[in-house]
Formats: structure tokens, C-alpha cells, sequence
């Protein structure tokens, strides 16, 4: 991948203050910037990729909510599970919108995985005591090996462009349930999630969490083609074709997993991880059997990512 | 890795009292076969020796004696075997080349966790049958517990006090079998497996289980059974919420997953102390009570069932609600604050049923026609 080709994949940090603060964002290791138009090109010459951004600019951009964990005392939820939030969904619902995080200290990071791993265009405004672990966390990211793997998906959901199917869409993704989102039935899936049929009435789209439990059930957990145990604060996205996945690994807790069990559906019996904050890692008691790869993962920091290859 | 897995469905439902709408279903992967003759229920079934004194525990101060906890413990397991002397009652179940777990109860602190008298003397009688102090290991599932009871002042160097997670946070796996394991989709959370201690599976030979007398908001009790069950397994809180609980049937069943039942082969209750309501928490000395007694075993379910009128019987005492009520007006779901406050609030619908479950499943016995109770004095 060129320099161009990365630095655009990567989420752009917006920036408003002057080119003379530069040299702590080169110390934090940023290269790409989002600026006010007047000062693009005086950041273009002080060495970074500037893409010019007005206040109006950003104002469509659709906002986000701030990645990770919280108490919701308010939300009756089915399980024990904490409540995560987090940006999937809308990014599988509209990759080609304009994002925009405004994060608090200690979420530029994650943030930055978060669309990253989704390939959406967006904007990060950051706490300034963010600014190295973004620059890490960037700086990971564009090392990454390229990858151009479709979505693997266990179903598809049917997008009628309400809020209800939103919200359902975003409960799937949180359970690790692998949806692609279509504008109609597709025959490839067995399991098409149309709102406001008779399988799945408008009316249980007001207990997402409930009809998206459901949905699991009528899948199976043995159909699933992902799986994650020792955690339910993370959230994966697979890519893969007949000889290879990737899996990209979000930890939205705060704190670092370790011993992290995947199981995916395939023949996989080689693969590596790249943990951001550890470099590679070697994927621990790795076994291929009855169709599926089950493999540990020592430590899940903010974002990991896992290769394998179905030839050994 | 080259492993064969056993798995067991374990969907029907034994027929007991006050029996839970439905079961879920327990997938069990394991690659451990029974031994010939597993720990659990031992070459004891139905048999429990009690031994009781006095002068075991000083109610004022909280404190055990030593010296009587250790004549308790001879007594009783010579009682139990049939043997003549202390370390021929423990060689019947030990040798040198042991591996042995000593698997303690810290949630319990600060006034009714496993006794450092009776886990100083349990290492004590194994080392002196040539166990080393580096095959001996004392464990319980979360670091922080085992810190707050610090048993390290009162073991010999080298004997290793371990915890599988520093904390209850779910996110360390590591010291978990990924291969052991009983899978179960209970309330539909994502993480289904509770995987066994690495330890158990793949270090420990012989495990000694010493549990305390509890009641237990799930449960009813704790004992034997939940001790050495949700102990040695990973993820288990899952098991009950909001009011409703499937420890029913889940305690029994981790409790008989290879090779944990076949490695416990001792079960020694510790009863110096008590807790009748609030369990299995005893922060305050509100609910603790004395029975000074210890069980002696190799059937945890005789123990348990003994366990439940135990806890049941203090909780009449006291005029509280019965261990088996299920009544939704006792029922403040999740509100911990109330039960603490009132001995006649439950949380959750317990589940004593869980001690009969682990009966069917061939751990022990639960009839109480069945289990012979030797008492003893000191």
C-alpha cells in the first residue's frame, strides 16, 4: 500500500491549533491531520498529510458515540453483559458516511481502531493527553500487513433506513453476530432479518436486545462463524475467503484481556496476531477440528488483529 | 493439540422437590477420563463423620484452637478410614509423588473462611507422609480474596498460594484450560463457556476440598459442592440473574467434569464457623454463628445435604425464612442492601435442589436414610 493510499485509511485526528505546536505532534508520532482550511498548507509544509476540514464541514458529519463500556441503569438488558458502545453498525450501515468522534481523555486510541477496523472516513477530536497513545495506536495501524478480504457475514439484515432497525442492527453487532446489511432479501443467507414481517414484527424491534438474542438462537451458536470466550466486552469483525481470514479484535472494557478463546468456523491451522502496544504475537493451543479453528490469544489490548491462513 | 473430548449432554431432569422450570442444556468437553474409582463420591459414599468440640473456637475473639482443630482432625479422619493413626489415615489418600490442591474458601472474610488451623494442619499431616511443600498448593479463583486471608503466615516456605484471576473482572483466562470446559447459553450472554482451572487439570493429582458452612443467596447453602465447583471454574456468576438462578443443575455438573470429580478425593467442611444468612458473603458478624464442628468425607453431597438442615435449622432459629421458600414476597430482586438488612429477604430463588441434582449425576449420596453420620467428641 503507498504512503497516500495508508495515511487516507487511517482515521484523521482534527486538529485546531497552530502549525507551531507541531513538533509535539510529530514527538507523538500523528502525520495526518484534519485543519481548519486556512492553515492547511502551512501544515502541508511543516511535514504532514493535511487534508482541510471547516467548522461547517464538520458540523454533517454524523457524530459518534464515544467508544467503550458503561453502567446503564436505565436499560434492562437480558444479561449480565455490560453495556457497550460502540460504532460498528452504523459504519456496516453506511460506509460511506462522514463520521466524527468527540472524545474524552483516554478514548482516541480505541476510537481510532474502532474506525480503522470498519474503513470509515472519520474524524477524531481528541483530548490533547491523547496525542501519543493516538500516535501509537496510528502508528500500528498503518504497519499493519494490507489486507482486502470481503466481510464474512452469518446473516443479512435488511435496512429500511428507520431507527428501530438501527438499534437492532447495533445489538447484533455487539453480540459478534457477523450481519451483512442488504436493501433486500438475499437468497445467499438463510436468515434475512426484515422488520415489520411476519418473523420479525415491528413491535419486538422495542426489545432489541431481546429480538437480537433471538435471532442468535435461530442462527445457532454451532453456525456462527465467530466466536469469543473470556470476554464480553469484545467485538470482532472477520474478513476472510476459502484460504484466508482476518479477524480484527476490538477490546471495549478499559483493560486488557488475556487468554482470549477464538473460535472460528474454517480450517485455519496457521495464523499470527498483531496486538497493538505488543507487536506480533504467536496465537496460543491452536487446534483445527470438526470444522472449526479454536485458538488463544495471550493479550487483547485496545485492538488486536489475527491473520490466518487455511494452508499451512 | 491432540485430544480426544468427551462430551455429555446433560438435558433430563431428575425429578426433586421445588424443581426449576427448565433446565438448560450443559455441554461437557473434556479429555479426562474417570479414574477407577473417582474422588467424588469416593470409597465413601453416604458417610460423613462429624467431630465436634467446644473448645474449637473461642466465640469472643473468632479464634480457633489449634491444638483441638488438630485432635478434631485426627479423630475424624481416623473415624472416616478406619485407621489406627492420623498419617495412615492420610496415606490412604496421598503419596509422596501427590500433586495436591488444597482448595480453601476465602469469600467468607473476614469472620468465616477455611480455617488457617485446618489448612495448616492438612499440609502439615501431607508433608509428613513426604509430600514436598512445592507439590502442595492452596488455591482459590481470585488473588484478592486469597490476599485479604493471607494464609502464607501460617504454611511452611515453598507452599504455593495460587488464584487463577487477580480479581472478579472476567478478563484474565490465562490460568483457565481451554480445552476443559462446560458450555451453556443461560440468560444469553456471549461468553457460554466455564472453563476449569489449568491447575486442576493440568498440574494437581489429588485435591482436598475445605469449604465452611454458608447459606448462599443461589443456593441455599455452600458447601462441598459449589466450593469445589464454582472454585475451579471460570465465568460462573453467570448462573444467576436477576432473581432467577440455574445452579440447579450447573453446580453439580462442574463438580463431576473430568478430572476434577476423580481428584477430589477429601472433603473436610469446616464448621468451626458459620454464616446463616447473606451468604456467601460474612462482612459483618450479624449472621455468623458457631456449630464448632468439621466434616469428614469423601461424599461431598452427604456433606452438603447434612449442610443445608445445618443453615436451615440456624435460619429457623432466628425465625428467618427457610433456605427452600420461593415465595415472590420474600423475593427483592437484586437488592442486595435489603437482603443484608433482612434475614427474610432473598434476592434470588435459591436452589438447595442442587445438592439432590449432584446426587443423580453419581457424586454422592443425598438421601438422608442413606448417609451414615458418625459423631464425635473432642
Amino acid at each position: 500500500m503507498s504512503l497516500l493510499l495508508w495515511l487516507a485509511a487511517l482515521p484523521c485526528l482534527y486538529w485546531t491549533e497552530g502549525v507551531e505546536g507541531a513538533p509535539s505532534l510529530k514527538t507523538a508520532g500523528i502525520e495526518r491531520l484534519c485543519v481548519p482550511p486556512d492553515q492547511a498548507e502551512a501544515w502541508r509544509k511543516a511535514g504532514f498529510s493535511a487534508v482541510a476540514l471547516g467548522g461547517a464541514d464538520l458540523a454533517v458529519r454524523e457524530p459518534l458515540l464515544v467508544p467503550g463500556i458503561r453502567v446503564r441503569a436505565d436499560r434492562a438488558s437480558a444479561t449480565r453483559s455490560p453495556w457497550i458502545d460502540a460504532n460498528g453498525w452504523r459504519f456496516l450501515r453506511d460506509p460511506a458516511g462522514a463520521y466524527a468522534y468527540d472524545l474524552p481523555a483516554g478514548r482516541a486510541a480505541l476510537a481510532a481502531a474502532e474506525a480503522y477496523v470498519y474503513g470509515a472516513d472519520a474524524v477524531l477530536k481528541v483530548d490533547p493527553a491523547d496525542l501519543e497513545s493516538l500516535g501509537r495506536m496510528t502508528a500500528f495501524l498503518s504497519r499493519l500487513p494490507a489486507s482486502a478480504l470481503p466481510d464474512v457475514a452469518d446473516l443479512a439484515v435488511v435496512d429500511d433506513g428507520s431507527g428501530p432497525l438501527g438499534e437492532v442492527l447495533n445489538l447484533l453487532v455487539r453480540r459478534n453476530l457477523l450481519v451483512r446489511v442488504v436493501k433486500a432479501p438475499s437468497p445467499a443467507f438463510r436468515i434475512n432479518v426484515q422488520l415489520g414481517t411476519k418473523e420479525y414484527p415491528l413491535r419486538e424491534a422495542g426489545e432489541p436486545s431481546a429480538l437480537a438474542l433471538r435471532i442468535r438462537r435461530q442462527l445457532t451458536d454451532e453456525q456462527r462463524a465467530l466466536r469469543i470466550f473470556g470476554s464480553e466486552v469484545v467485538i470482532g469483525r472477520l474478513t476472510g475467503d476459502a484460504a484466508h481470514a482476518r479477524l480484527h479484535l476490538l477490546n471495549y472494557g478499559g483493560r486488557d484481556v488475556d487468554g482470549l478463546r477464538i473460535r472460528l468456523r474454517g480450517a485455519y491451522p496457521e495464523g499470527a496476531a498483531y496486538v497493538a502496544g505488543q507487536g506480533r504475537r504467536a496465537l496460543e493451543e491452536q487446534v483445527v477440528a470438526e470444522g472449526a479453528t479454536e485458538f488463544t490469544l495471550p493479550t487483547l489490548t485496545a485492538y488486536g488483529v489475527v491473520d490466518l491462513s487455511a494452508v499451512k | 493439540m491432540d485430544r480426544r473430548s468427551f462430551v455429555r449432554l446433560l438435558a433430563a431432569a431428575p425429578l426433586a422437590p421445588a424443581l426449576p422450570e427448565a433446565l438448560p442444556r450443559l455441554r461437557v468437553v473434556t479429555s479426562y477420563r474417570a479414574a477407577a474409582v473417582p474422588g467424588m463420591p469416593g470409597p465413601y459414599p453416604g458417610r460423613v463423620v462429624a467431630v465436634k468440640s467446644e473448645r474449637s473456637v473461642d466465640t469472643a475473639s473468632n479464634a480457633a484452637n489449634d491444638d483441638v482443630v488438630r485432635e478434631m482432625m485426627a479423630r475424624g479422619l481416623c473415624a472416616l478410614t478406619g485407621a489406627k493413626t492420623a498419617p495412615e489415615a492420610w496415606r490412604r489418600f496421598f503419596m509422596p509423588a501427590d500433586v495436591v490442591g488444597i482448595k480453601v474458601n476465602c469469600g467468607g472474610h473476614p469472620y468465616v473462611v477455611s480455617s488457617y488451623e485446618i489448612v495448616a494442619e492438612a499440609v502439615r499431616q501431607l508433608m509428613a507422609l513426604g509430600i514436598p511443600p512445592a507439590q502442595i498448593y492452596v488455591y482459590e479463583r481470585f488473588q484478592n480474596q486469597l490476599d485479604e486471608v493471607d494464609y502464607a503466615p501460617h504454611l511452611p516456605e515453598g507452599v504455593s498460594i495460587v488464584a487463577a484471576e487477580t480479581a472478579n473482572r472476567h478478563a484474565e483466562n490465562r490460568g483457565y484450560d481451554p480445552a476443559t470446559y462446560v458450555e451453556a447459553d443461560l440468560f444469553g450472554e456471549e461468553d457460554t463457556r466455564s472453563n476449569m482451572m489449568r491447575l486442576v487439570s493440568r498440574r494437581l493429582t489429588k485435591i482436598i476440598n475445605i469449604p465452611n458452612v454458608k447459606d448462599h443467596g443461589a443456593t441455599g447453602a455452600t458447601g462441598c459442592l459449589k466450593n469445589v465447583a464454582y472454585g475451579s471454574f471460570s465465568n460462573v456468576a453467570r448462573t444467576h440473574h436477576r432473581g432467577r438462578s440455574h445452579t440447579y443443575s450447573f453446580v453439580g455438573t462442574l463438580a463431576s467434569v473430568e478430572p476434577l470429580r476423580s481428584r477430589t478425593v477429601l472433603q473436610i467442611m469446616d464448621g468451626l464457623r458459620g454464616v446463616w444468612h447473606g451468604g456467601p458473603f460474612a462482612r459483618t458478624r450479624r449472621y455468623v454463628f458457631y456449630p464448632k464442628q468439621i466434616m469428614f468425607a469423601t461424599d461431598p453431597v452427604a456433606i452438603d445435604r447434612l449442610l443445608l438442615d445445618i443453615v436451615d435449622d440456624e435460619r429457623k432459629a432466628h425465625g428467618a425464612i427457610s433456605i427452600w421458600d420461593r415465595s415472590p414476597e420474600h423475593l427483592k430482586v437484586d437488592d442486595g442492601a435489603a437482603r443484608d438488612a433482612d434475614p427474610d429477604v432473598n434476592i434470588i430463588i435459591r436452589e438447595p435442589g442442587h445438592v439432590e441434582y449432584a446426587g443423580k449425576l453419581g457424586l454422592g449420596v443425598a438421601d438422608k436414610a442413606r448417609i451414615t453420620v458418625q459423631d464425635l467428641e473432642v
